[in-house]
């Protein structure tokens, strides 16, 4: 605000409270014009500087060196200082000074809002399928270490992200284990780890096959060796479209069997569901010690029964026939199969087939192998018909009738074991996505350091060091919401004659767990839905917001939400309020002065 | 992994992006189907005798919505070739005459070269002359590197369908898109003229009583068959339930708007302002400055009568990819020209603002290409009328008072250059324009936050779209701070507003054609970087050259 003539003896009187005061020197030095401009032409270059290093590096490099940089949380909270110190130098403050005023706290208002937002609220995602129970966890984009100590049992976090400062073997990352003398060291890191499967010889396995598959088309190869615990058959899956099996004897063409299901279920970890058909609805939990079963489905009463009794034998549950085949006191996978490490019911699981009858099994293509002297016998099968068969030695090769691929036997074993190993691969391409992960070994007083092996994000690893074992995982941290979330239906809506979507349709149902009431809401494109939603909730901020964000057009029974949760919602509305009004009242609401 | 909003651009499921994995068919299959065709096309030149008229406001639907054949034409020939008509034995061939052609009596045109390859680095992988621009459609579809690489491109989106092709591949992948477009064409299957009382549209059968006509009408050139021909097709089309036709009245005021070419004449109007003023000096300048305002509130009302039109068939705000936002930006200009010229009567808001809306215009006008012209569906993010009218139009007037303040500001340095002493009025109305854009800015930037925040949640993500508009406005706030503080006056503030300007540039333009990363991938686009940074340096040069004159001459440029 420049003085005009008519301002002379506030002028005065400002600069003498100057020469009084040292309270009001330094004010005005806080408040000076040149801190400001000196503000907005830094904060001005290094967003230029920052989008630069978005476009040529990433959005995390940006983040760490500029936007999320403590320096610039620094040089934002000095801004506030300028901010707010300018205005106390005009005070008194006379009515030609409200604009300037309202726009000043405008912008101390927004960044405390964000700042309230950053601190106190969370951003994440959640993704939702038709098929699946209500959830109650949402994956926040944060990303953490867990590490189970040893000494008391308990869970520890730490957010850890790798990706920027890399760890090296010069510069290792160490990570104290809580409650114990243990260290973890991370020395390497990679964006990209690919699991390697090998068959080896073992006498403990069963049949084993190297599979090849080829395709021109797409110019890839996949690598997949099959081989057989025993009698049980192998299965992989081949990109979700059809699977592959390796068995003892091909099946009888066109069987319908029955839908099943299995399930690993954790007393400590959520299950893991696999189904060929719709998901039969039943949970299965396991007690924390693995001494008792717990059924309960959608349409039948909750049983419990002792794991012993019903470990091997069949239990009619409903329309459904439930098995629990398998128990393991203390889970681990070890050589890709999973198996015990004691007998202390450390981590206990069991493994439960539920057959349905009336259900059919969805019939993807499916490609069977069965051992058969020197080679292996193979059937092709879609819909349940067989369109094509035949014998195959090593070295020899078959179309798939699956687009163009081809399949080649690498090699057959009578007794191997399929033995994966989890490696960092080449490093992904620019846009591409690959698994992170990195190399950690532990250390303990008294023993030699453990093997080194790689922790891949979103699994739990195991690192023992002679007697001692502490189990982490790493990956993008879980929040449990006060509510549970359940897609009931999505829609994606397209343009016309074309398959371009125009809108993307979620319909939610929110159960409170506290009350138990529940409310069904929609998620649109640009119409977030949000829970608890009433007008307080809008209002503050205090509000989970669920809004599309990915979709998948394979499977159009499931959506990703994105989740937030920003107490500061309310402060940076007001912010912006005062802005945009003080900006326009400064330019256009002067007072007319002589 | 952390999902990202532009993931739902939606753009990845376009018929376009499907078809790049085409194979070439064979061309005895097209030529079978042609064979009823009985007669060859005897030469180009002489579909001149057939009047396309009444074809071109018959409705067809593409891309996801109905429009003109006029605007179907001139679209699918700008993709073809680049541009809106075609020159063939020495004759123009206007693009409802070739797509016509190209549908109807097929046989022949795979030899004509018509298909646009402009990439230098391309034709020489390739094998092709780097001279010529186009090729025929026997020459690609025989090329085996060409469809190589086409392989290459479409094992790369099968592996990822975000795959980022490098200059090289996306050349290639846009040859195969056209190749792939010919052939819808020729064999008629993009050509959907048939409500079928669903969504989609199906193009008529090879024994289609109107298609035949038709055919038999171009053939023998005859007027009469031909027009039957299209009546028999209208009244195909109005078989169906109103319900799944198009609406007659958006085809009429979109064929209208395609013939008239709005923008074009409103370009042409202002051009002839600026002469006005410019020429008509001393005795005649007050009947100059009268001329300028009609030319300008001529050229004026024809843009809204273009945008008019282009919000009733679209539906929505016309702000939703480059071209439309440029030439809403010369209206913009324009606007608020008009306005403080209203207030101030001084000539220099039409002076500052003729140009800049000019050149806008006309690289709206004669770069389609770049500037795609042509009216597509919303990607799903975006279609939020209340949201886009507000945040974009606010954002993209505050350019266009920017805009206007480069123009005033040009003036005024343009005076201290050629050594005279710009008023202080003119800074006064410099000052004007600023605080009009920084305003609209500070506002627009706000309502992109809040409309994020209501929509995906987060307010403010610096993504390089909202942070270069910070930039910008924290760029202007650095000139009208240093004014207060005493820092620089008047000439300080001119130079500031040429300087500030570019990141204006860079948050409309540089974002999108230059960064190419970030939320506002829906924007996206390619081409025209040289001149953007010609633009760039050209206004550096310019206010150098003000500075340096200013230092030689403090006397004379103080304010």
């Amino acid at each position: 605000m420049s003085v005009s003539q008519a301002t002379i003896p506030r002028a005065k009187m400002i600069a003498e409270r100057q020469k009084r005061s040292v309270a009001w020197r330094i004010i005005h030095l806080l408040g000076s014009l040149q801190l400001a401009l000196i503000l907005l032409a830094t904060i001005a270059v290094a967003c230029a500087m920052a989008t630069f290093a978005e476009s040529s590096f990433n959005t995390k490099v940006a983040q760490a060196y500029i936007y999320k940089a403590p320096w610039f949380f620094v040089w934002l909270g000095v801004l506030c200082v300028n901010l707010f110190a300018v205005t106390l130098t005009r005070w008194p403050w006379q009515k030609k000074h409200v604009g300037f005023v309202v726009t000043h706290y405008g912008i101390i208002t927004l960044l405390l809002g964000a700042m309230v937002g950053l601190q106190f609220g969370f951003e994440g995602h959640v993704t939702l399928n038709k098929k699946n129970p209500p959830v109650r966890q949402v994956t926040a984009n944060r990303s953490i270490i867990q590490v189970e100590s040893p000494a008391d049992g308990a869970l520890y976090v730490m957010p850890f992200d790798a990706s920027i400062a890399r760890p090296t073997e010069k510069h290792p990352r160490i990570l104290p284990v809580p409650g114990t003398s243990f260290r973890i060291i991370v020395d390497a890191f990679s964006d990209n780890l690919v699991k390697e499967q090998k068959l080896a010889s073992s006498q403990t396995g069963g049949p084993g096959v190297h599979l090849r598959l080829k395709s021109e088309r797409m110019n890839q190869r996949i690598d997949m060796p099959l081989a057989m615990n025993g009698k049980t058959p192998h299965e992989e899956d081949f990109f979700g479209l059809a699977s592959i099996i390796l068995q003892p004897s091909l099946p009888q063409a066109a069987q319908s069997a029955a839908a099943s299901e299995t399930q690993m279920v954790f007393a400590r970890f959520a299950p893991v569901v696999q189904s060929e058909s719709e998901i039969s609805g039943i949970r299965v939990l396991l007690s924390e010690d693995g001494s008792q079963v717990t059924l309960s489905g959608p349409d039948s009463a909750s049983v419990t029964y002792r794991r012993s009794e019903i470990l091997k034998s069949p239990l009619t549950y409903g329309p459904a026939v439930v098995m629990v085949e398998d128990y393991w006191p203390d889970f681990e996978m070890r050589e890709g199969r999973p198996s015990t490490k004691s007998q202390v019911p450390n981590n206990p699981a069991i493994l439960v087939r539920i057959q349905m009858p009336g259900k059919t099994a969805k019939s993807k293509p499916r490609l069977t192998l069965a051992p058969d002297g020197a080679g292996i016998t193979y059937q092709l099968e879609r819909n349940g018909a067989v369109y094509a068969s035949g014998h195959a030695k090593v070295g020899d090769k078959f179309s798939l009738g699956w687009a163009d691929w081809e399949a080649e036997i690498a090699e057959c074993l009578p007794q191997a074991l399929v033995i994966s190993t989890t490696k960092p691969g080449p490093p992904s391409e620019k846009g591409e996505q690959g698994i992170p992960g990195f190399r950690a070994r532990l250390e303990s007083p008294g023993n030699p350091p453990s093997e080194p092996s790689w922790v891949e994000s979103g699994n739990i690893s195991s690192l023992t060091n002679g007697q001692n074992t502490v189990r982490m995982g790493y990956g993008l941290e879980l929040r449990s919401v006060p509510f549970l979330l359940r897609l009931l239906n999505f829609e994606v809506p397209r343009y016309e004659g074309t398959e371009t979507p125009s809108n993307f349709i979620a319909t939610v149902e929110f159960e409170d767990l506290k009350t138990g009431a529940k409310k069904v809401r929609t998620a649109k494109m640009n119409h977030p839905a949000s829970f608890p939603g009433t007008f307080a909730a809008n209002i503050t901020g205090i509000n989970y917001k669920f809004s599309q964000a990915e979709w998948n057009p394979r499977d159009l029974g499931e959506t990703t939400l994105q989740v937030l949760y920003d107490p500061g919602w309310l402060l940076k509305w007001i912010g912006s309020l005062g802005i945009c009004l003080g900006i326009a009242m400064m330019f256009y609401l002067k007072p007319k002065s002589q | 992994m952390i999902f990202k909003k532009d993931r739902f651009d939606g753009r990845e499921s376009l018929p376009v992006l499907g078809r790049i994995g085409w194979k070439p068919m064979p061309r005895a299959a097209f030529r079978a189907i042609a064979t009823f065709a009985l007669i060859l096309l005897a030469g180009a030149s002489s579909l001149h005798a057939l009047d396309f008229t009444r074809l071109e406001d018959i409705p067809i639907q593409e891309n996801g919505r109905k429009k003109p054949f006029l605007v179907f034409a001139d679209e699918t020939l700008l993709a073809l070739s680049g541009k809106t008509s075609l020159k063939a034995d020495a004759a123009t061939l206007h693009s409802v005459e070739v797509i016509t052609s190209l549908w109807l009596t097929p046989t022949g045109w795979e030899k004509h070269p018509l298909i646009l390859v402009n990439n230098k680095e391309l034709k020489n992988k390739i094998g092709l002359d780097a001279a010529p621009k186009y090729f025929s459609y026997d020459d690609l579809a025989a090329n085996e590197s060409l469809q190589k690489m086409l392989q290459e491109v479409a094992a790369a989106r099968a592996r990822n369908r975000k795959a980022k092709l490098n200059p090289l591949q996306k050349a290639a992948s846009d040859v195969g898109m056209r190749l792939a477009l010919f052939e819808g064409l020729v064999t008629g299957r993009i050509v959907t003229l048939l409500p079928t009382g669903a969504a989609a549209w199906s193009s008529l059968g090879a024994d289609d009583p109107a298609l035949l006509t038709l055919q038999k009408g171009l053939i023998r050139r005859d007027q009469a068959v031909f027009d039957a021909g299209l009546e028999a097709l209208r009244q195909e089309q109005g078989k169906e339930d109103p319900h799944f036709q198009a609406d007659p009245q958006k085809i009429a005021v979109e064929t209208f708007y395609q013939r008239l070419h709005p923008f074009r004449w409103a370009w042409i109007l202002y051009l002839a302002a600026g002469v006005c003023l410019l020429t008509m000096a001393g005795r005649l300048a007050w009947w100059g400055y009268r001329a300028a305002w009609m030319f300008v509130l001529g050229g004026f009302a024809l843009q809204v009568l273009g945008f008019v039109c282009r919000v009733f068939v679209s539906g929505r705000a016309p702000v939703t990819n480059m071209y439309e936002s440029i030439v809403w930006v010369a209206f913009g200009t324009i606007l608020f020209a008009l306005i403080f010229e209203a207030i101030h009567r001084c000539r220099y808001f039409l002076l500052g603002a003729i140009p800049v809306a000019i050149v806008s215009l006309i690289l709206a006008d004669t770069q389609p290409m770049i500037l795609d012209r042509s009216i597509h569906p919303l990607v799903p993010v975006l279609a939020d009328n209340f949201w886009l009218t507000t945040h974009v139009l606010t954002i993209t007037l505050s350019y266009a008072a920017f805009a206007l303040t480069l123009g005033v500001a040009h003036i005024a340095l343009g005076k201290v250059i050629i050594g005279s002493k710009p008023s202080p009025a003119l800074y006064n109305y410099l000052y004007r324009a600023l605080q009009v854009g920084v305003l609209l800015l500070a506002i627009g930037i706000i309502l992109g936050g809040v409309w994020a925040n209501y929509s995906w949640g987060r307010f403010w993500d610096w993504d390089p779209k909202e942070t270069w508009a910070l930039i910008a406005l924290l760029g202007y706030l650095v000139v009208l701070h240093g004014r207060i503080a005493g820092k620089w006056g008047g000439f300080g503030m001119a130079v500031g507003a040429v300087l500030a300007f570019q990141s204006v540039v860079m948050a409309w333009y540089g974002v999108n054609f230059v960064l190419g990363v970030g939320l506002h991938s829906y924007g996206f686009g390619s081409g025209g970087f040289p001149v953007a940074l010609g633009f760039v340096l050209v206004e550096l040069g310019f206010v150098a050259l003000a500075v340096v004159r200013k230092r030689r001459k403090p006397a004379l440029a103080a304010v």
